[in-house]
């Protein structure tokens, strides 16, 4: 049997077939394919219907991000099952983790502009970071409540250390 | 006359400084960081001494260690680059009195046109236009600042005295938010120049950063080589420049009154060597003065290829006291070349610098391209230096022809391990206002977006959709043969368990 999924790209939902190594059917319509990796990188080269695509492949957080032509996409990729039971779910009952802002690059904290307790909104600045010569703004990824604040300005970090936390 | 010179830089105009250099058979030495013990630039030169930690201010930014190097080595000459030490005055004092040659202005040249107001008032008395400030009124408090703003005219900038690329520079709309902005800029400008003071300047709406580039002996002899268009910019830095610019194109009569102003500008502070105008020019075609680099600019390589001049090799002729080789008539521009700054930084998240090894660099080649770069796969990205990759230049006959190059050029170009502003480039290629030439300097921060849909391309979603989707299948392939998947009441552990047992 066909192993399937459903790729899903800004709310547009592609249904995939695999048939075997040398095709898929893109939502029911035959495809020839011929896919490989180039060399040990996350770069791969499609051939579709004798047409060649190059991509450069990663994955971040649940989603795939694949630059393609100078445009990147973001797709979320799941197998039918696991669609039908977020559908099952209701869709938008998401869990809701915290979130922890990490240092991107090691640096120096110039402000930050938030006090533990405060709401903020999706792109709110939570913390400025000078490195690399530029003064950097860290915006908040959703709203939430400003919680655990372990860094001041002045203080140096290092790559990846939490500096406060969403909720 | 010298034989050696030494490279106080990093990245790659170190390595267009070294390659210069073979080619008029100099030696070369080369000053690194602890960073920057694998650097290009210390594997290319001929000899290479360590000179301090990975921030700058304990090595490249170490004059005094600089010079001790080079009297070490018996290097009979320096050469700044751009960036670090390249605008000191006091640094460039220092070398002369090592008796040893500067590749650059005299010293008194970069004091005259480093300090922004000393620089405005010498060049309007020699009767070059200025754009209307607090030009040449020193050091002013905030209650005097705000009291002027007015008569300037809103909106305006804020701009640090010994700036430059944006560090201290604020937009402000009104007097009731200029007090606010001074405090911001003069804290940036202290922190990024060790001086907080700031001058106002006035805000040229749809203005157009349009440079000439300057080379004068030591002989009397001042000539332009054209101009550089700059107007792509993101928070004050250059992004991507072209020669010539679309805005003077064919107006000859134009580029001729610049270039005579350039050349008065230059003459104005008695300067020696390679340099740069920097103006500002409105709707209307007409232009002021907004500062000199007195240096090597980032954006040379574009006049190089337009002109056939070989900068670098010039400036170093001209600091062994040789007479230019070149005539104001003998310069012509031929073609058009264009300029695209690689950073390592994410587009896609509002320009953040990235860090990292490079796993892999594919660079574009073929005909009409240029690669300056300092990297190499297995090289690491670290955040103590700015974060330029490489300058990708291409040349084409025409204009359209040298984008349809870049955009061929940027296709090939593959960095891997850190995020890169390669997208950004392609999508500014395929953007309309760009292809017409109809952009100022807000063009980027404005009406540029990268999702925006206006500027609408060709887009592939579904192939991304089955890349994606096929990835994904190879990856669940992979877990499979470890794992069986449906068996999810067993702890993964077991099932490893289990399948180390079956081998044995």
């Amino acid at each position: 049997m066909n192993v399937r999924y459903v790729a899903t790209i800004n709310g547009t939902d592609y249904l995939i077939e695999i048939v075997d190594d040398r095709r898929v059917l893109l939502n029911g319509q035959i495809c020839e394919v011929d896919f490989a990796a180039v060399g040990d990188q996350p770069i791969y080269s499609l051939l579709l219907d004798g047409k060649s695509y190059e991509a450069y492949v990663y994955s971040q957080e649940d989603e795939w991000q694949v630059l393609l032509l100078g445009n990147l996409y973001s797709v979320r990729v799941e197998d039918e099952r696991e669609k039908r039971l977020r559908a099952a779910a209701g869709g938008r009952v998401m869990l809701r983790s915290e979130f922890h802002l990490k240092a991107p690059m090691p640096g120096l904290v110039i402000a930050v502009p938030v006090i533990e307790g405060q709401r903020v909104q999706k792109g709110d600045v939570l913390v400025i970071l000078e490195s690399m010569k530029m003064q950097n703004e860290l915006k908040s990824p959703r709203e939430g409540v400003v919680t655990r604040i372990r860094v001041a300005a002045g203080d140096s970090v290092e790559q990846s250390q939490t500096m406060l936390s969403i909720v | 006359m010298f034989n050696k010179v030494l490279i106080a830089n990093r990245g790659e105009i170190a390595v267009r400084i070294i390659r210069a250099c073979r080619e008029l058979g100099i030696q070369t030495v080369a000053v690194f960081s602890d960073a920057d013990r694998h650097a290009l630039h210390v594997r290319y030169a001929d000899e290479a001494y360590h000179i301090g930690a990975s921030p700058s201010r304990e090595s490249y930014l170490r004059g005094d260690k600089i010079i001790e190097v080079a009297l070490k080595s018996g290097a009979g000459a320096i050469h700044p680059g751009y960036g670090f030490l390249a605008e000191r005055a006091d640094f460039a004092q220092a070398v002369l009195d090592a008796g040893l040659a500067f590749i650059g202005p005299k010293p008194s040249s970069i004091a005259a046109m480093g300090d922004k107001a000393v620089a405005r008032a010498t060049v309007s008395k020699a009767g070059v236009p200025v754009v209307p400030g607090t030009e040449g009124e020193g050091s002013l408090s905030d209650e005097e600042l705000l009291a002027i703003a007015p008569q300037i005219g809103f909106p305006l900038l804020i701009k640090a005295t010994a700036g430059g690329g944006g560090k201290g520079m604020r937009e402000v709309k009104s007097l009731e938010e200029m007090p606010a902005l001074l405090r911001v800029a003069r804290r940036e400008a202290e922190a990024a120049f060790g001086d907080g003071n700031v001058y106002l300047e006035k805000l040229i709406d749809g203005a157009r950063h349009i440079e000439f580039q300057i080379l004068a002996d030591t002989h009397g002899n001042v000539i332009h080589l054209g101009e550089r268009e700059c107007s792509l910019q993101r928070r004050h830095q250059k992004l991507l420049e072209e020669s010539p610019s679309p805005f003077i194109d064919d107006d000859e009569e134009l580029r001729r009154a610049m270039g005579e102003v350039a050349v008065r500008a230059a003459q104005a502070v008695g300067y020696v060597n390679a340099g740069t105008i920097e103006f500002l020019v409105d709707k209307d075609k007409k232009f002021y003065f907004l500062e000199m680099n007195t240096r090597l600019q980032v954006e040379h390589p574009i006049t190089e290829l337009v002109t056939g001049v070989d900068i670098v090799k010039e400036q170093i002729r001209i600091a062994r006291g040789r007479q230019l080789r070149y005539r104001q008539e003998d310069i012509r521009m031929k073609g058009w070349a264009i300029e695209c700054r690689i950073n390592a930084e994410d587009p896609y998240n509002d320009f953040m610098p990235s860090t990292g090894v490079l796993t892999h660099i594919t660079p574009p080649t073929g005909p009409g391209v240029r690669v300056d770069t300092g990297v190499y796969p297995g090289f690491e990205i670290t955040p103590y230096y700015d974060s330029l990759i490489s300058k990708l230049i291409v040349w084409g006959e025409t204009r359209a022809e040298a984008i349809l190059r870049m955009r061929r050029a940027l296709e090939e170009y593959r960095i891997l391990g850190v995020h890169t502003n390669i997208p950004f480039h392609q999508r500014l290629m395929d953007s309309h206002r760009f292809m017409a030439g109809q952009f100022d300097t807000r063009f980027v921060e404005e009406r540029f977006s990268l999702g925006s849909a206006q500027e609408s391309v060709e887009t592939h979603p579904d192939v991304a959709a089955i890349i994606a989707a096929l990835v994904a299948h190879r990856q669940t392939q992979r877990a499979a043969q470890f794992v069986h998947h449906n068996e999810r009441d067993v702890s993964n552990w077991k099932w490893v368990g289990r399948w180390e047992r079956m081998r044995r």
